[in-house]
């Protein structure tokens, strides 16, 4: 089967390429194309997420969605997947037409989904996540029986996890497979991979890749939705590029360039450059020595950290997320107490302070969770945007808050901030991600006179959000506060960061000035391969 | 939990506009409709089981605003009703839920009965120290779960809804049988307390205690409005970890606002004693806690709309009172109030009340 | 002499703790598969007046049970409806169930009051068991229904969701009906089927403490059990065995409470009448604080979307 398979490929690939291009969308022989999808349009409240998109999918290939965030990527899949309805359009499957008013529907039909957060149910086993809601589940069920099963599928699809684990104890790696492990065994032909790899180590990603080679050599086909271009290129077939809800182009993968690429995703010659490198100052702003500590679950998340960041420097923390970024960045807001160890801010020990102490220190923090721990999310714009000033001298009384104050700073805020909303009293939970994003960045850089830490801030924004908030980041520096920017994007980090350190397992495994990071290194270091001594780059 | 981003971001917006998306006057109007279908549907009950809903209403209004008494009547009923809503809504907007009100005023009442039974001052300080005990009474009573919730998580639904057993068993107790007036042949009670409210207006039914709950409320209003105490309660309500990440401490003002919770319905036993009933005994509340409750829940966080609301209610039950002579009991005005609940449930449900009690479930 | 008195004690406990066992299990699947019913207090109430009302025509107390799981059900499938379909607020919604519940019950209880109900149960001796001495007949001389309460359902329940496929979906329903969704579980379904179950062993309880435990209708006749079964779940970390052993505790009490008043150990009727509620009290406190300080006697984690209404993504 395999072989059959490479050999197929192999003849595929034998036609000069450029031959295929010039040709334009060749019509495929007609039992190539397993999914057809053909004018697809979805819209929520008002706003079009997809117009009239068309794609098609072949057997036995690698198919990338490649856009921006909001580009459509998602939306269309969760169209094919059963999990949306169409306004209008059609998919076909091996040409039947389908309409999926479920996932189960759409599954029965071979498509299935692993989606960005995973569905799967924390306090239950690998075994029992396998099984739940499947008809072929015997319906009288033992912890042995589950787990004999599961293996048995494991072997079958060479996907591998331990059957008893529950899924709290898997690192979210681990927990990818077992939500891909489910989807094959329900019978997938088109497995479809929403930014699978926003969550692994670089050495992770290249194992996901040899899985999904291995899945299209037998005959399946994976759609792999990503705004990574590098990752897009290194293992797609053909690539489906979105922007704004609408299907630019599909081109096969070989022969295009990033460079292109990039610029049929955002529409333009873009390129977010950072014009100046911060002049680091000599004092150290943010100080953390030997900080220990744990995580909500109990488990030790932080160990010995020792790290220092001055003024007038961006350092960003590289690495995976789960591997302590979330404690780190809590122990020096005060959200989380230290086991020991100690946090100085401009040499003041604030070490398990509140974090009101930390805020009138001149520590402003962008959090992890915006809507969880960032904003109050049935209330105003303008009750959010002082919900860190609000106790200062001018915006309330010892008792009384000052109205008339609190409404100008709020307007000033979100006008500065360039927070879209029809008004200071609009629930901010109407905001859209990157307005909330942008209204939180601009409150905490008033705060951070001194310091300014940003968790994952761009996480699941637009591009100009994303831009406004970066730019929040490189403002403050210039302004001589210390920014400790963490982000599971390396690009990012790369872009940003005066220093960059990474993180692996609550340790800080390497540190580099931007000028001597090497991609590949870090890149090691993130997946926990620690370089030998002597390759360490001078400090 | 997995730990990847929340691109599901955009669904979480879209799920909240759902939540939000009502305006306070719509909110308004749609709760006001929930309840008339809620006395549709009691109207029909009654028209089925034999009953003229026409004719007992005309009743209703004939005695309730046709007569002075009647108007002040209802007025005694309100002030138990909107004092205990004023303490079950100033809870509510940290979204917890005191239905331990009932058993809080139970308490109160027990407390200051205790003061005007056995001492014998001149009226205005004795009645300060009833209300005193009341106060303390009250918070007392709530203090247990109040410290439960905010430091274990412990589910304040239930905690204090099993306390409010008690407390009217503890009531039974003592007007039966500690502090029972022997000389009182017939009734089950305590003597009179020795200090009561003056009436109101030269009346002998209604009393001054009923300008309280009207000044509390202008009171809690401003708080709400206007005060950084206010602000940050407003704040936990809307999201506890938000509100600690801003620095506002969290688990200590669950604790105040529980005890100021328990504290005004511990004072609002006292009010009813000192003004009304006279004598403690263990049907000394007509669930006022519980109309108190609903009051709340209707009032949805306007501190206004809880006066009309606790004004309605009152003329609600007081037409309970007085329909019991057409062979009704006073349950059918508690089967009544489910339905207003499930009215508001339906209306609002998608409002600032919705969401469930917290992490509240251990 | 003692010895008769405990087993006199442990016969009345069994009795007393079946209604908050009924409702309790009910009460159980219906949090297990998300939805918080605080409507119990009111269940008990409708299925007792049910049973009481049908009881006077009827022959056979089975009939009156029936009638009584039957009213009770049906108040539970609207509130189900309410907060599955409609996705109310649960707890307001659960508390309307008890306002209507125990309001309904009471004035349709009315004429009812003081007059005995003709058509009990009676209570059915296991033989053999029950001739062993002393513990006998405390032990095996119930009711069937007690029987059933306290053997048969805890049983079928724990095999139901931990030994079946469906119970295992129902598992993932209440704790990420998201994601049981996707797996292709009708959530709203099994929500609305199990809340109604729950409703409708609620109304057994109900029917239950008319037909054996105190065959005479009065104001309130609940008593605050509907409660107790709520704070027992808890109690039980939501596993059908301890919420046997959580009944139990609770019906010792009462039972306690009884046996005081007749032996005249001079406690005051209120004082016993106070305790089963303070204690109940401290099972869900004390489990709680203890996890606090590290003493983490068992993982009670509750349903993770429990009293959560699920909203399924657009479609």
């Amino acid at each position: 089967m395999v072989d059959r398979g490479r050999h197929r490929r192999c003849v595929v690939r034998s036609l000069p390429r450029g031959e295929r291009e010039l040709t334009g969308p060749a019509p495929s022989a007609p039992d190539e194309r397993v999914i057809e999808a053909r004018g697809i349009t979805k819209g929520f409240d008002g706003a079009l997420a997809l117009d009239n998109v068309d794609l098609d999918l072949w057997r036995g290939e690698v198919h990338a969605l490649l856009g921006e965030n909001g580009a459509g990527k998602t939306t269309l899949s969760n169209v094919m997947a059963g999990i949306y309805r169409a306004d209008s359009g059609v998919v076909l499957v091996d040409g039947v037409e389908h309409h999926f008013r479920s996932p189960a529907q759409a599954i029965e039909a071979g498509i299935g989904m692993v989606h960005q957060h995973f569905r799967l149910i924390q306090p239950m086993t690998v075994a029992e996540n396998v099984h739940l809601g499947w008809d072929d589940t015997p319906r009288f069920i033992s912890t042995r029986t589950l787990v004999d099963r599961t293996e048995r599928l494991m072997s079958e699809f060479g996907v591998h996890v331990d059957p008893n684990a529950e899924i709290w104890q898997l690192s979210v790696g681990e927990q990818q497979r077992v939500e891909i492990l489910r989807t094959l065994a329900r019978g997938a032909r088109v497995l479809i991979l929403d930014e699978p790899t926003a969550v692994l180590t670089a050495q992770q990603a290249k194992e996901l890749f040899s899985v999904m080679r291995s899945l299209v050599a037998g005959g399946r086909t994976v759609v792999f939705i990503s705004h990574k271009l590098n990752e897009v290129l290194e293992v797609s077939d053909r690539i489906t590029v979105l922007r704004d809800g609408r299907r630019i182009i599909t081109r096969d993968a070989a022969g295009a360039t990033a460079r292109e690429l990039a610029r049929l995703m955002t529409g333009e010659d873009r390129d977010f450059e950072v014009k100046s490198r911060g002049r680091a100052g000599d004092r150290p702003l943010l100080q953390v020595v030997g900080a220990t500590a744990r995580s909500a679950r109990g488990l030790v998340a932080l160990h010995d950290i020792t790290l220092t960041v001055h003024a007038g420097e961006i350092v960003g923390i590289a690495g995976v997320s789960g591997n302590g970024q979330t404690e780190l960045a809590e122990v020096v807001t005060g959200l989380r107490r230290t086991d020991s160890g100690r946090v100085l801010i401009d040499g003041v020990d604030l070490t398990d302070a509140s974090p009101r102490r930390f805020a009138q220190a001149g520590v402003g923090h962008i959090p992890e969770d915006r809507l969880g721990v960032g904003l109050v999310p049935s209330a105003q714009v303008r009750d959010n945007a002082v919900l860190h000033q609000y106790w200062q001298p001018e915006l309330s009384g010892k008792v009384s808050l000052k109205r008339g104050p609190i409404s100008e700073f709020a307007t000033r805020l979100v006008s500065s901030a360039r927070v879209q909303t029809r008004s200071i009293h609009s629930p901010v939970g109407h905001l859209s991600g990157g307005n909330q994003q942008r209204l939180i960045a601009g409150r905490e850089a008033m705060v951070a006179s001194r310091v300014f830490i940003a968790a994952h801030p761009t996480r699941g924004l637009d591009v100009h959000s994303t831009e406004d908030v970066r730019r929040s980041l490189l403002d403050r520096r210039d302004a001589g506060c210390a920014v400790l920017l963490i982000s599971d994007d390396l690009d990012e980090v790369l872009l940003i960061s005066d220093r960059v350190a990474v993180m692996y397992e609550g340790r800080l495994v390497g540190e580099f000035r931007r000028e001597d990071a090497d991609r590949q290194r870090i890149g090691l270091l993130m997946g926990g391969h620690v370089a030998p001594a002597s390759e360490e780059a001078a400090p | 939990m997995s730990s990847v981003s929340d691109a599901g971001h955009t669904r979480r917006s879209v799920h909240l506009e759902r939540r939000l998306h009502v305006e306070p006057r719509r909110a308004a109007l749609v709760r006001l409709l929930g309840v008339a279908t809620a006395l549709l549907i009691a109207g029909v009950f009654l028209q089925v089981t034999g009953r003229s809903a026409f004719a007992l209403a005309g009743e209703v209004i004939r005695s309730t605003f046709g007569q002075r008494r009647g108007l002040e009547e209802t007025a005694v009923i309100a002030t138990p009703i909107l004092l205990d809503a004023i303490a079950v809504a100033i809870a509510l907007r940290m979204r917890i839920w005191n239905i331990g009100a009932e058993g809080q005023f139970y308490i109160g009442a027990w407390a200051a009965a205790g003061i005007g039974i056995h001492f014998n001052l001149p009226t205005p300080l004795l009645l300060l120290m009833m209300a005193g005990a009341g106060v303390i009474g009250g918070a007392l009573w709530i203090l247990v779960p109040a410290i439960a919730r905010a430091h274990w998580n412990v589910n304040e639904i239930i905690t204090t809804l099993l306390l409010n057993f008690v407390a009217v068993t503890w009531v039974e107790w003592f007007s039966i049988d500690i502090w029972r007036d022997k000389q009182a042949a017939v009734i089950q009670a305590t003597p009179l307390v020795n200090a009561r409210l003056p009436g109101l207006f030269g009346s002998t039914t209604l009393h001054a205690g009923f300008l309280l709950p009207l000044a509390l409320a202008v009171v809690a209003w401003f708080v709400f409005r206007n005060t950084r105490w206010g602000f940050e309660v407003d704040m936990i309500g809307g999201n506890p970890r938000a509100a600690e990440f801003a620095g506002i401490n969290v688990r200590r003002r669950i604790v105040t606002v529980m005890l100021i919770s328990g504290a005004i319905a511990g004072l609002s036993g006292m009010v009813h004693l000192a003004g009304a009933a006279g004598r403690l005994q263990g049907t000394i509340s007509n669930s006022y806690g519980f109309s108190g409750f609903i009051v709340a829940a209707l009032a949805g966080g306007s501190f206004v709309g809880l006066v009309a609301g606790g004004l309605f209610i009152a003329l609600l039950l007081h037409s309970g009172i007085l329909l019991q002579t057409a062979g009704l009991s006073i349950y059918i005005v508690l089967a009544i109030y489910g339905l207003v609940l499930v009215g508001i449930a339906v209306a609002g449900g998608r409002s600032s009340l919705a969401g469930p009690p917290g992490e509240t479930l251990p | 002499m003692k010895l008769n008195i405990f087993l006199a004690a442990l016969r009345t406990a069994i009795d007393a703790g079946t209604v908050v066992v009924l409702a309790g299990m009910g009460e159980l699947l219906t949090e297990r598969v998300g939805v918080l019913n605080l409507g119990q207090e009111g269940l008990i109430g409708i299925g007792a007046v049910a049973a009481v009302i049908v009881s006077d025509g009827a022959s056979s107390p089975w009939v009156a049970l029936l009638a009584g799981m039957l009213a009770a059900g049906i108040l539970g499938l609207l509130f189900a409806t309410s907060v599955v379909i409609v996705r109310t607020n649960q707890v307001l919604t659960g508390l309307a169930v008890v306002l209507v519940g125990v309001g309904l019950s009471n004035q349709l209880g009315n004429n009812y009051q003081g007059s005995p109900v003709e058509h009990t149960f009676a209570p059915l001796r296991i033989p053999i068991l029950a001739d062993i001495p002393q513990v006998g007949p405390a032990l095996f001389d119930h009711t069937l229904i007690v029987y059933i309460s306290y053997l048969v359902l805890p049983t079928v329940v724990a095999i139901l969701l931990f030994r079946t496929r469906h119970g295992m979906n129902l598992r993932a329903v209440g704790e990420n009906p998201a994601a049981a969704d996707a797996a292709g579980v009708n959530v709203a379904g099994m929500r609305l089927l199990y809340t109604t179950i729950g409703a409708a062993l609620s109304g057994a309880g109900g029917a239950f403490l008319m037909l054996v435990f105190t065959p005479v209708w009065s104001v309130n006749v609940a008593r605050g059990r509907g409660w107790v079964a709520l704070a027992v779940v808890i109690f039980a970390a939501w596993r059908p065995s301890l919420l046997v052993f959580g009944a139990l505790l609770f019906g010792a009490m009462i039972s306690l409470g009884f046996i005081a008043q007749e032996q005249n150990w001079g406690i005051p009727s209120f004082v016993l009448a106070m305790l089963p509620y303070l204690v109940t009290l401290a099972l869900i406190i004390i489990p709680s604080a203890l996890a606090r300080f590290g003493f983490k006697v068992r993982s009670s984690v509750a349903p993770g979307a429990l009293a959560i209404p699920y909203f399924r993504e657009e479609r």
